[in-house]
């Protein structure tokens, strides 16, 4: 239900924030060093997932804990609190063959995003 | 959705305006709008994912040529009319009021 | 836009629409502008990048905070006092002569504010966050900044809830500055990865 926040609270909100994380024990699929997959979906409702991934292969950074997921928390469908993981993907595999370069883009990645890839 | 606002790898937008000096607010609806968009979300009037969604939801063209807290106005309206907060009637009247200086 | 709709036109009538949207919401019982007011006091004047420049400062200053930084970002920006509204997930990641580390968010604009306060329009307009995760040497070009060809160019895209926050190498000849005058060569956009920390100013 909407309520009004009062002036009162402010600066412990600022100061405290809206922490995503959810405490709740999931197994992680996943773990540091996994080369993964972004899946390729196409909601007409809202993703944390940019085209520019989908599909691509990528390697888990980092397990970064469990959070909502805003893909049904938009819909008002659930939390379905699941892990995160930073994900790195080669500039050369996100953006096709190119100077041979070696740079990299890191995305955030929640576990209904991401399969293991196939050798 | 497959969103405008997804603009990762996309070309054409342009050289990047880097203003050397910025307010951090550039008008005073821009404070406002800033301090609704926390405050109902502090009050539970909609969750971030929504507001975010709501964003996305805007016109391609409009989405792209408008001040970035446009993007907040128009996500705020939107969740504010879902969850049954306000109408549409009632903005265009109260802006009428405004304008007219009745209010 | 129509041409005969001037910019002063379209400003007048977002503040008309604002306006007409807080009284609204207030006369409900739904807002409380005591609170927005407050609100805007603390991002306007309160918060900002130099908090995020006393964290590099300490870490150039302090090696085991700067080690404990990189490994628990979050609490460990919380003991300078900075956390809350979207800082609640930190990440800290260093540049070094090898890499160098640019955040963005491609999707909307997610930002550090408890370290950096509110993010500068660019941050949040379609020509960076469109080109940064694909040209990052471009953007950095626009910047005015250039690296060696060799350098490992990391681009962060913020899409979840962590938010990123780069330690800038710390500049030569600064040896024997204090915390104080180190937190004055950090900028904000050394912070972000588009530019480097002042230099030392010249003897």
């Amino acid at each position: 239900m909407p309520a009004m926040f009062p002036a009162s609270g402010v600066e412990e909100l600022v100061r405290t924030g809206a922490s995503c994380r959810v405490a709740v024990d999931v197994n992680p699929g996943f773990k540091s060093g996994d080369a993964v997959r972004a899946v390729n979906i196409n909601p007409v409702t809202h993703t944390r997932l940019p085209l520019y991934v989908r599909g691509k292969r990528g390697v888990v950074v980092e397990d970064r804990g469990v959070f909502v997921f805003p893909d049904t928390n938009a819909q008002l469908k659930g939390e379905k609190p699941q892990h995160v993981y930073s994900v790195m993907f080669a500039a050369e595999e996100l953006w096709g063959h190119g100077s041979g370069r070696k740079d990299k883009c890191y995305l955030d990645l929640w576990e209904d995003y991401m399969v293991p890839a196939k050798e | 959705m497959n969103g405008i606002h997804d603009l990762g790898g996309r070309h054409g937008m342009g050289p990047i305006n880097i203003e050397p000096i910025e307010p951090v607010f550039h008008a005073e609806w821009e404070r406002r709008i800033f301090g609704m968009f926390i405050l109902a979300f502090a009050g539970g009037h909609f969750n971030i994912d929504q507001f975010r969604h709501g964003v996305e939801q805007m016109a391609p063209a409009e989405y792209l040529s408008s001040d970035y807290y446009e993007h907040w106005l128009h996500a705020l309206e939107l969740c504010c009319k879902a969850n049954g907060s306000l109408t549409d009637d009632e903005i265009q009247s109260r802006m009428k009021e405004l304008a007219r200086g009745d209010a | 836009m129509s041409s005969k709709h001037s910019h002063e036109d379209h400003q007048r009538d977002m503040a008309l629409r604002v306006k007409a949207i807080e009284s609204l919401l207030v006369e409900k019982g739904l807002l409380d502008p005591a609170a927005i007011d407050k609100l805007i006091d603390l991002y306007e004047h309160k918060i900002g990048p130099r908090n995020g420049a006393k964290v590099v400062a300490k870490a150039w200053s302090d090696p085991e905070y700067k080690e404990r930084l990189l490994k628990d970002a979050t609490s460990v920006i919380a003991e300078l006092g900075y956390s809350g509204i979207q800082g609640e997930e930190m990440v800290v990641v260093e540049n070094t002569p090898a890499v160098h580390n640019l955040v963005v968010c491609t999707l909307c604009s997610c930002y550090p504010w408890p370290t950096l306060g509110l993010p500068p329009n660019w941050y949040k307009s379609a020509p960076y966050r469109s080109r940064v995760v694909i040209d990052p040497r471009g953007v950095l070009k626009e910047f005015g900044v250039e690296l060696p060809d060799g350098v490992e160019i990391r681009v962060w895209d913020s899409n979840a809830e962590l938010r990123y926050l780069v330690l800038p190498m710390r500049p030569a000849g600064t040896e024997g500055m204090n915390e104080g005058q180190l937190a004055e060569l950090v900028t904000r956009d050394s912070m972000i990865g588009v530019g480097f920390p002042k230099a030392r100013k010249g003897e």
